[in-house]
């Protein structure tokens, strides 16, 4: 395997202190006052940015340069998207 | 990081390759799961509002410790890297004690909606809640046992050069749980 660049323990620490203040301030929106599709889209978008802390920085993806592994990475996402608009397709073009 | 992982044509070692093979197809399977859930609970005209049945604090308690393990499991990575074997054997034991505390924790959450009478079978929500979080809870399990297995293989004079990749690979499956229950934690509890 060639040599790549990888984050220090230091950084891996700074990666979780992110994590779970993401994690708090989703759980206090989930108190908050507001409607339910704000909560919906400001917790499902912090879920999004905590999953794109995983994958780039514990699951090295930050650091891949391989195609063909991007494209595995990458596929199921097209084929859930995909599926998403499919399902909703009568809301979204009725 | 020395290790004997053999490459494929793609540049990408067999076992890495096939492990994001494996979690692409486990995208698909949660992805078919929550579908579901979301599909039935938009088509309930009424459905328990976040903290009504479930306990937050308890789950937030979870999360709190699953997304723990993963940093732990990300640092025994970093160790094999650094050809530190004492470390990634410490930071695999770690990981596989928060792994075990979470399924403890799930499992007295368990208890609580069992001694209320709330089984899989007693309602769509219930059906929903024990569906997600209990093929969830197997595949931390899973990766309990796979751990387990890699922290075996540390313990061999050769593991470094010759097995040392086994540890990133199960890290990459440990790190997919974590993922998968950071969407089911507001989907199911916070939502």
């Amino acid at each position: 395997m060639e040599a790549q660049a990888q984050p220090t323990y230091g950084k891996y620490l700074i990666i979780w202190i992110w994590l779970i203040t993401l994690l708090a301030a989703g759980t206090f929106i989930s108190t908050l006052p507001i409607s339910k599709t704000e909560a919906v889209l400001l917790i499902l978008g912090i879920s999004l940015i905590k999953t794109a802390l995983v994958a780039l920085f514990y699951m090295h993806l930050k650091f891949e340069r391989s195609v063909p592994l991007w494209a595995v990475v990458v596929f199921p996402f097209f084929l859930v998207g995909s599926a998403v608009l499919l399902v909703f397709s009568s809301r979204l073009f009725s | 990081m020395t290790h004997a992982a053999e490459t494929t044509c793609t540049g990408i070692p067999s076992p890495k390759l096939g492990m994001w093979l494996f979690l692409a197809s486990e995208v698909m399977f949660f992805t078919g799961l929550l579908g579901a859930y979301i599909v039935l609970r938009a088509g309930l005209p009424t459905w328990p509002h976040p903290g009504e049945e479930l306990k937050i604090p308890l789950a937030a308690l979870n999360t709190f410790i699953l997304l723990s393990s993963s940093m732990t499991m990300a640092l025994s990575v970093a160790a094999v890297h650094h050809a530190d074997r004492a470390k990634a054997q410490l930071f695999l034991m770690l990981t596989i004690g928060l792994g075990t505390a979470f399924l403890g924790v799930k499992g007295y959450e368990y208890s609580l909606k069992f001694a209320h009478g709330h089984f899989p079978g007693t309602g769509i929500f219930w059906d929903c809640y024990f569906t997600l979080t209990g093929l969830h809870g197997l595949h931390v399990l899973a990766g309990i046992i796979a751990n387990f297995w890699v922290l075996s293989l540390t313990f061999r004079p050769d593991f470094l050069k010759q097995r040392g990749h086994l540890v990133e690979i199960s890290g990459l499956y440990w790190h997919f749980v974590d993922v998968v229950w950071i969407f089911l934690f507001p989907l199911v509890y916070l939502i």
